[in-house]
C-alpha cells in the first residue's frame, strides 16, 4: 500500500513566527468600518465535508475543527475515527461538542439562511444544466466570441476566464456578506491579519484559520489544503478587518482612503473580478498562497528618538499574515489605518502618520523602497527567495 | 450538552432538527450530487495547473480526469486519462478511481487500478476530485516500490533509462 503519510505522523505542530505573535484583538467600538471579502468568510462558515454552511455546528473538542452534527457523525460511523481534517484520533461523538456560539455567529451573518439556500439550489440547478459536455463547448464558443468581439487582443488567460464564467454561470454573488461589500467589490481577497507583540492589536478576522503549513504534497494529510487546520482562534466575526475603508472621525483622517482603494482595484486585473463574482462558491481559489511578514520601523530612518517608534514602543515590530497577492500598496493602507487606531489616544496630529515608504533588504545594510503595485508574492520572488517569513522596513514619507 | 448553551437558542435548535430530519440523510444522492456539484463549479473557477476533471456525459456520478505528468520525471510529457465513480456514500467513502491511459508504474496494475492508500483506508471525507488528482499525480514521481502493483516497475525503478523506455511504450494516448 502506498503510504502518503509518513511526514504526517512526523509532522511537529510547530506555531509560525505570525502565530507565536498573534494576540486576542480589541473589539473596535467607534463606526469604523471594514469590509471582509465573502469568500475569505465563506471558507471560515463552511464545513468541508459537504461544503455548504455549517449546519449544527460541532467542534472536535481537541483540535478545534468545525464541522456539520449530520456530517462529521456520518463520517465517524463510516470512516476512520479520526478527525477528517487533521487525523487527531476522535474516539466517539464524546470527542466533539456543540457549538451553538458559532451557530449564532452564522445567523448573525446570514440572516435569512433559508434564502441563501433556496438561492445555492438555483445557481446549482443552473449549473446543473449547463454541465454537460455539450453546453461547456458550447459556452466555450460563445465566450471566445464575445471576447473576439470585445477585446481583439486579448490572450488566452482570458479564454479560461470566459470560460468559467459562461460555462459555470455560476455566479452567485449575491450572497456577499456585507451590504457595504456588495458596494465595495471587488475587493480582492488580499485581507491583512495582523498581530503585534501586545494586545492592542488590529480587529482581523477571516484570515485566521487557513493553513500555517503550506503542504507541499497535496496528498500528505492535510486533506483539504485550503480549510486545512483552524487554529483555536476566535471565529470571524462581523466586525473584521480589510485594510479598506475607514469612517471613523473622518475629520481627520483622509476619508480618501475608501475610494482610492475602489479605484485601485478596479484596474488591477479581471482576475479579481472573476473570483470575486464566484462570490459564494467553496470557490477559494485552492492555490492561494499565503506569506508571513515581519514588519520593523526602518533603522536609520526611523531611528529610536522617533515620535513614532517612540509612541509605538514594542508594537514597533508587526507580524503580518496576507496572502500573496496583496500589494505594497496594501501594506500601506494597512499600516496607515494600524497605527492610526493603535495610536489614536497618544499622537494628535494623527494624520501625519498616514504616509508611509516600504522598503525591503536584499542584502545586510541595503534598503531598496517598494513601488506600491508590487504584490507580496513578487516582491518574495524578487528580492527575498530565502525560506523565511519576508521582513519588510517602513518609515515615515518625508514631505 | 456544553453548559454555556443559551436556552432559547437550545429549543430553537430543537424545532430546527424537526424540519431537517430526512434532509440530512446521508444516503440522500441530493447530498452527494450537491457536493459534486460544487466541487465541479470549484474546479471549473480554479486554474489549477496539470490537473482537470469532468464530468462523462450526462451523469454527475462518473467524471474523467487528466493529470500530466509531473516536472522532471520520466512522465513529464505524458497527459494521462482518469475514470472516477462516486459511491452514493461519496464523500464518506472514496470514489473508485483508475487509470484509462495505460501507465507504467510500481502503484498502478495492467488494468490501471492504483494503489494508493488515500483511497483505501486513509480516506477522508475532505479529499475531493482535486485532491485524489494531486495525489495520484505526486504519486507517478514518487512511487512506494516496497508494495508493489507492478513488478517489473518496481524493480526498473532503479535504471532511470530502461524505466523511462517502458514508460514510453506503456503510454498510448486514449
Amino acid at each position: 500500500m502506498t503510504s502518503t503519510e509518513q511526514i504526517g505522523l512526523n509532522k511537529t505542530w510547530e506555531l509560525s513566527l505570525y502565530e507565536l505573535h498573534r494576540t486576542p484583538q480589541d473589539v473596535i467600538v467607534d463606526n469604523t468600518e471594514i469590509a471582509v471579502s465573502p469568500r475569505s468568510l465563506h471558507s471560515e462558515l463552511m464545513c468541508p465535508i459537504c461544503l455548504d454552511m455549517l449546519k449544527k455546528t460541532m467542534t472536535t473538542k481537541e483540535c478545534l475543527h468545525r464541522f456539520c452534527s449530520d456530517c462529521i457523525i456520518t463520517a465517524l460511523r463510516s470512516g476512520n475515527k479520526e478527525c477528517p481534517t487533521c487525523r487527531k484520533k476522535l474516539v466517539s461523538k464524546r470527542s466533539l461538542r456543540p457549538d451553538p456560539n458559532f451557530d449564532l455567529l452564522i445567523s448573525k451573518i446570514y440572516p435569512s439562511r433559508d434564502e441563501y439556500e433556496a438561492h445555492q439550489e438555483r445557481v446549482l440547478a443552473k449549473l446543473n444544466k449547463s454541465h454537460s459536455q455539450a453546453a461547456l463547448v458550447n459556452s466555450i464558443t460563445e465566450g471566445i466570441k464575445l471576447q473576439n468581439q470585445n477585446r481583439p487582443n486579448r490572450s488566452r488567460k482570458n479564454n479560461e476566464e470566459q470560460r468559467g464564467e459562461a460555462a459555470g454561470e455560476s455566479r452567485p454573488n449575491s450572497e456577499n456578506t456585507s451590504t457595504e461589500n456588495t458596494q465595495n467589490a471587488p475587493s480582492n481577497t488580499t485581507n491583512i491579519t495582523a498581530s503585534t507583540t501586545s494586545t492592542t492589536t488590529p480587529p482581523t478576522t477571516s484570515t485566521t484559520t487557513t493553513n500555517a503549513n503550506p503542504n507541499p504534497n497535496p496528498g500528505l494529510p492535510s486533506p483539504a489544503p485550503q480549510s486545512g487546520r483552524s487554529t483555536p482562534s476566535q471565529p470571524p466575526s462581523p466586525v473584521s478587518s480589510n485594510v479598506s475603508s475607514i469612517s471613523k472621525s473622518l475629520g481627520k483622517r483622509p476619508k480618501s482612503n475608501l475610494t482610492s482603494e475602489r479605484s485601485e482595484e478596479s484596474e488591477s486585473s479581471e482576475r479579481t473580478e472573476q473570483t470575486d463574482t464566484e462570490g459564494e462558491g467553496p470557490s477559494e481559489p485552492m492555490t492561494l498562497n499565503e506569506i508571513e511578514l515581519v514588519f520593523k520601523p526602518h533603522p536609520t530612518e526611523m531611528a529610536g528618538d522617533n515620535q513614532l517608534v517612540k509612541a509605538l514602543k514594542e508594537n514597533s515590530i508587526r507580524y503580518i499574515k496576507t496572502t500573496a497577492n496583496a500589494t505594497v500598496d496594501h501594506l500601506h493602507k494597512y499600516l496607515a489605518m494600524r497605527l492610526t487606531l493603535d495610536l489614536d489616544s497618544q499622537l494628535s496630529q494623527t494624520h501625519h502618520l498616514l504616509n508611509f515608504c516600504i522598503y525591503i533588504s536584499p542584502t545586510a545594510g541595503q534598503y531598496v523602497q517598494l513601488n506600491g503595485n508590487q504584490t507580496l508574492g513578487q516582491v518574495n520572488d524578487r528580492y527575498w527567495k530565502v525560506n523565511k517569513p519576508l521582513e519588510m522596513f517602513y518609515s515615515w514619507k518625508k514631505t | 450538552m456544553a453548559q454555556n448553551v443559551d436556552p432559547h437558542y437550545a429549543q430553537r435548535s430543537d424545532n430546527a432538527k424537526h424540519n431537517e430530519e430526512g434532509r440530512n440523510n446521508p444516503n440522500d444522492s441530493h447530498a452527494v450530487t450537491k457536493r459534486l456539484q460544487k466541487e465541479l463549479m470549484t474546479l471549473m473557477m480554479s486554474q489549477e495547473k496539470g490537473v482537470s476533471a469532468f464530468p462523462e456525459g450526462e451523469n454527475l456520478f462518473r467524471w474523467i480526469g487528466t493529470i500530466s505528468g509531473p516536472n522532471d520525471t520520466v512522465y513529464e510529457t505524458q497527459r494521462y486519462k482518469l475514470c472516477l465513480q462516486f459511491p452514493n456514500s461519496y464523500p464518506y467513502t472514496a470514489p473508485f478511481v483508475k487509470f484509462i491511459t495505460p501507465c507504467f508504474h510500481p502503484n498502478i496494475d495492467n488494468n490501471g487500478n492504483i494503489c494508493l492508500d488515500i483511497l483505501k483506508d486513509k480516506w477522508s471525507a475532505l479529499y475531493d476530485v482535486r485532491t485524489i488528482l494531486l495525489s495520484i499525480q505526486s504519486l507517478l514521481g514518487e512511487p512506494n516500490i516496497d508494495s508493489p502493483l507492478n513488478a517489473l516497475a518496481a524493480e526498473l525503478w532503479s535504471k532511470p533509462e530502461e524505466y523511462r523506455k517502458h514508460v514510453l511504450d506503456t503510454y498510448k494516448q486514449v
